[in-house]
């Protein structure tokens, strides 16, 4: 021990600690280091100081790294020290000593070791991609560890890196939560389930329970990370949801959603009408809210006992609270739905009262109104403090009953248009009304002809109609609605150059115009030796007669049948038009684009041919906001001479990200009822896009789209044009759904040979 | 031959829904072919048997499906010691010795498997034996129903029109709650009140056809959660095995299903 002291004090006139910390601390340190974790924690200093952390680093350490010890241990805190020592390489020295004193707070959120060490790794790699942006997560640390485990801290670092791609600008705006997009994330992450994965369970739900088939949304993300609980509200369009409830479990959060979706149910069942606010007070209104949840979860618990049970379980109030409006209205609350629950307050005891009185009237919902308003009447005469600001529903189950009072003016939606476009599309897009939309797009397409030509020059505009996600390989998950795909109308242009071009292939087009008389839809097949058939095949059946003659033992497969082949299938061509499809085909002078068309064309004369429905569409992006998809043909409208106009008017520009335009080519796919679905993806280059630096990230995700699509029954196929592409395409679609094609003006003539062979 | 085997002795339990007793027995008084339409489980094929039982006919059923061939219903050539020996099909069994073919889920079968039943719905009134080289004329008491369930597979699977429109139809629903909790009652001997119970679960299921589920669980779904309540399995596990499990595979559909059977408990 006094040589171990005889160092500490020669590190502390060497490193001049001695005037920072107090002799307790260097007791707390001999605590929780012991025996020869205490030399490697005088090693960890020493590299410190020699890393050049200089004297208040090293007290920072010295302060820290007893408490982060006396949570995650020994061996964390050492890892804490190299990391320091990495941001300061990586940052710079400020990030390094604001990260050992932030340490500490974080050990004390984050409770365990693993957790700590795997924020310590975010860190780290924030500091290598982002090192003018990691003071700001370190500042903030604390209160985004509040919300977020150490994987949610994860997710939500490397989302800002993917987000902002090069610029160190939109980092920091990204960071410093000042932008939607890093909020949004932000409650994406901050609880253990988040409505994205609940949705599809909670619109089944509340369709079961009652037939009402709703769209559900998350909340716009909030404005800033200061907040109050947030609570679901609907209105007579839209359920909103919070993206999550943090502090709750897994089990709790999901238990939660269902509560709030019947709630939200019951009052669509029996709130009739909206109430007028007329001249009550605000705290008359949280009042008549309160009365109404209670009636409508009374009569839809009549219903359904069940709803009963899950919805008490979140009423926790207990009696003697101090006389605070939202304690004892909590306790009003439990009171009125909970009749097994007691109380001794006067006034909890009067609302009790005057609601089971009105029993014979619940299904009124006029009761609220006088209820509600008397009670908050005598509140106010307690002289009770009622805060309307941080006033939020409690159990948190509830909605903020903006949806059951009507406020005169209707309040125009806090969210911000895009979000509002998006709603719309959406909704079009999960109704079954499909069809209807095609139609008009298709009515509108004489008019957008002639609309093209004058606004030729004009910037073109497309409509958001959905979000994917996209897997990102580093964190081994999917980032729920990452990207956004917009899709274009194609401007009609001049088919000539591409008839001209499929006129250079005569024999192609004879060839699969032979091809597809033989191999026409349900063709009888006859098949021999069968055990069952309409008629006896006699050369079997003399075999087997000899050789039963013969005391031999004989086949009993003596019949013959024809079967029916169909062809049920339908395909969804997808076209990569991003820039590299505007270089020219070595030794020519037709680019890869026009092969693409010519070959697309030739392609649809088999298909149309064939009978088999299919649909054109083609994909570039420009950044995770904006895959574009340009739809040419639908899988309702005809092969025609306007496909083709559409055709010729594709052009090339932007970037591949193939991974989002896969999963909305599935999309549209699995609204097709047939047997098989084929999507046939023709692509010249490796994934790419403007955000995107790391290269396995695109393929990556390209990968995970195509198993989605297979999982759900859509087998994809890809038509490679680059010659080296082999590694990246079988990598993405895997070995056997690739052909390369190395002399790309033999595609024309390829791609509609191989659908045969793919389809026969 | 005498169809003994194909006699129903007992009388099978059937709640009517409506007059489909007595307009069924006016179309046998005429042989006039049936259709029977409806979702599965609704009670279709239990309407026949009782119908059978009732007019005191054989009934010979007979199951469709994809791979059925006209032989499979006419008969066929098979072989056996002395060489080949005609087999009388289900259908002409019905046709030769006077019963009522019951040719379940017609839809199943390929469209030209079920013309071969045109000549026997038209005031001919005769099957054409082609390889035999017979007609068969029908007798007396044969009548031909076919069911259907319009709707719950593909839209590639129809009726041909020239079929259709050789059929009188009777449309079956799912009976309304009342009689529904009587029928799960009766079948399952459960008290009245249990299978309101159940109905409540089934009418959840039903909101969602068209929303996830192709159809809502059926009368019958119903009865068989019904018959392991009665055997002792809890409300909620009853339903899960006998409804929740069955009709889907979507774990999303099945939580809310689950969710939604634990509401009704």
């Amino acid at each position: 021990m006094s040589e171990a002291w005889a160092d500490i004090r020669k590190l502390l006139s060497q490193s001049r600690l001695d005037r920072f910390v107090s002799e307790g601390a260097w007791q707390h340190i001999a605590r929780a280091f012991p025996g020869e974790e205490f030399e490697d924690w005088v090693t960890a200093l020493g590299s410190l100081t020699a890393a050049g952390i200089g004297p208040g680093g090293a007290a920072a350490y010295v302060r820290a790294s007893p408490l982060c010890a006396d949570i995650v241990g020994a061996d964390a805190t050492l890892a804490l020290a190299a990391s320091a020592a990495q941001v300061m390489r990586r940052a710079h020295v400020r990030a390094a000593i604001n990260l050992l004193s932030a340490a500490p707070l974080a050990a004390r959120r984050l409770k365990h070791t693993a957790g700590f060490l795997q924020w310590l790794h975010a860190i780290e790699d924030l500091a290598g991609r982002a090192p003018e942006s990691v003071d700001l997560v370190i500042d903030r640390s604390d209160q985004i560890l509040s919300q977020l485990d150490a994987e949610g801290f994860r997710a939500w670092t490397l989302a800002g890196i993917r987000n902002a791609g090069d610029s160190a600008e939109r980092r920091v705006s990204f960071f410093s939560l000042s932008e939607p997009d890093a909020l949004r994330v932000f409650e994406q992450e901050s609880g253990l389930i988040s409505l994205g994965e609940m949705e599809r369970l909670l619109k089944a739900y509340l369709a079961a329970l009652w037939g009402i088939y709703p769209i559900v949304r998350p909340l716009p993300p909030r404005k800033s990370l200061m907040f109050r609980p947030r609570r679901a509200t609907f209105d007579r369009f839209l359920i909103r949801f919070p993206e999550t409830y943090p502090g709750f479990t897994a089990q709790e959060s999901r238990r939660l959603f269902l509560a709030g979706i019947a709630h939200v149910g019951a009052h669509i069942m029996f709130t009739p009408e909206r109430f007028p606010v007329g001249p009550l007070k605000p705290v008359q209104v949280a009042l008549v809210s309160l009365i109404e949840d209670a009636r409508v979860e009374t009569l839809a618990a009549q219903e359904f006992p069940g709803l009963g049970r899950l919805w008490r379980s979140f009423h926790v109030a207990q009696p003697n609270t101090p006389l605070v409006a939202e304690a004892h209205m909590a306790r009003l609350a439990r009171a009125l739905i909970d009749p097994a629950y007691e109380d001794d307050d006067p006034w909890v005891n009067k609302g009790k009262m005057m609601f089971f009185d009105a029993r014979s009237s619940w299904d009124d919902a006029r009761i609220s109104r006088t209820i509600g308003g008397l009670l908050g009447n005598d509140l106010g005469q307690m002289r009770v403090q009622f805060n309307t600001k941080s006033y939020v529903v409690e159990p948190p189950y509830r909605d903020d009953n903006m949806g059951v009072w009507d406020f005169g003016e209707p309040p125009e939606t806090q969210a911000d248009d895009a979000d509002v476009i998006y709603d719309s599309f959406h909704i079009e897009h999960t109704e079954e009304d499909k069809p209807h939309h095609r139609q008009r797009t298709e009515e509108h397409q004489d008019a957008a002809h002639q609309a093209a030509r004058v606004r030729a020059v004009e910037e073109d505009i497309g409509m958001p109609v959905a979000r994917y996600p996209e897997w990102d390989h580093l964190l081994g998950r999917e980032r729920p609605d990452w990207t956004q795909v917009v899709e274009f109308e194609p401007r009609p242009a001049n088919s000539d150059p591409i008839e001209l071009l499929i006129a250079e292939y005569p024999d192609v087009v004879a060839r699969i115009t032979k091809l597809i008389r033989s191999a026409k839809v349900s063709q009888p097949t006859r098949m021999k030796r069968q055990p069952e058939g309409d008629r006896l095949d006699l050369e079997a059946c003399i075999r087997a007669t000899i050789d039963r003659r013969a005391g031999r033992p004989f086949e009993h497969r003596v019949y013959e049948t024809t079967a029916l082949r169909y062809r049920d299938l339908s395909v969804l061509l997808l076209l990569d038009i991003s820039e590299s499809t505007r270089d020219q085909v070595r030794g020519t002078d037709v680019s890869v684009l026009s092969l693409e068309r010519a070959a697309t064309v030739l392609l649809s004369v088999a298909m149309s041919g064939l009978g088999d429905p299919f649909a054109i569409h083609a994909f570039c992006s420009n950044g995770r906001n904006e895959v574009r998809c340009v739809r040419v043909k639908d899988f309702q409208a005809l092969f025609d001479d306007k496909t083709k106009t559409r055709l010729a008017g594709l052009r090339s520009g932007y970037s591949t990200r193939i991974g989002a335009a896969l999963r909305h080519a599935g999309a549209e796919l699995e609204g097709q009822l047939t047997h098989r679905r084929l999507l046939l993806v023709v692509t010249d280059g490796e994934p790419s896009d403007i955000d995107i630096k790391d290269k396995r990230y695109l393929v990556e995700d390209a990968r995970k789209a195509v198993q989605g699509l297979a999982h759900r029954g859509i087998d994809v196929f890809c038509v490679g044009l680059d010659g080296g592409g082999e590694s990246y395409l079988t990598r993405i679609f895997g070995r056997r759904n690739v052909l390369l094609i190395d002399r790309v003006t033999a595609l024309p003539e390829k791609l509609p040979m191989l659908y045969l062979r793919l389809t026969a | 031959m005498t169809l003994d085997d194909y006699r129903i002795l007992e009388e099978p339990y059937y709640r009517p829904l409506g007059d489909e007793i007595v307009i069924f027995e006016a179309a046998y008084a005429d042989r006039m072919p049936m259709m029977l339409k409806g979702p599965t489980g609704c009670g279709k094929t239990r309407f026949m048997e009782h119908m059978a039982w009732r007019l005191r006919k054989p009934l010979i059923t007979v199951a469709c499906h994809e791979d059925m061939t006209a032989s499979d219903l006419v008969g066929r050539y098979l072989l056996d010691a002395e060489g080949t020996v005609w087999h009388d099909g289900p259908l002409t069994i019905a046709v030769r010795h006077g019963a009522i073919c019951y040719l379940d889920e017609i839809v199943e079968a390929r469209q030209d498997t079920t013309v071969v039943i045109h000549p026997l719905t038209d005031d001919r009134r005769i099957l054409p034996l082609e390889k035999k080289n017979e007609l068969v004329k029908a007798h007396s008491d044969f009548q031909i129903v076919i069911s259907y369930n319009p709707g719950y597979q593909s839209v590639l699977k129809d009726l041909k029109e020239s079929t259709k429109q050789r059929f009188a139809a009777l449309d079956f629903g799912f009976p309304n709650p009342e009689i529904e909790a009587e029928i799960v009652s009766h079948e399952a001997n459960i008290s009245t009140d249990l299978a309101q119970r159940l109905i409540k679960v089934g009418q959840r299921s039903r909101h969602l056809k068209g929303h996830g589920l192709d159809e809502g669980a059926s009368t019958r779904m119903l009865v068989q959660a019904g018959r392991l309540i009665d055997k002792g399995t809890s409300f909620e596990t009853a339903c899960e095995v006998a409804m929740v499990l069955p009709i889907t595979d979507d774990p999303d559909l099945r939580a809310a299903l689950n969710e939604a059977v634990s509401a009704c408990a």
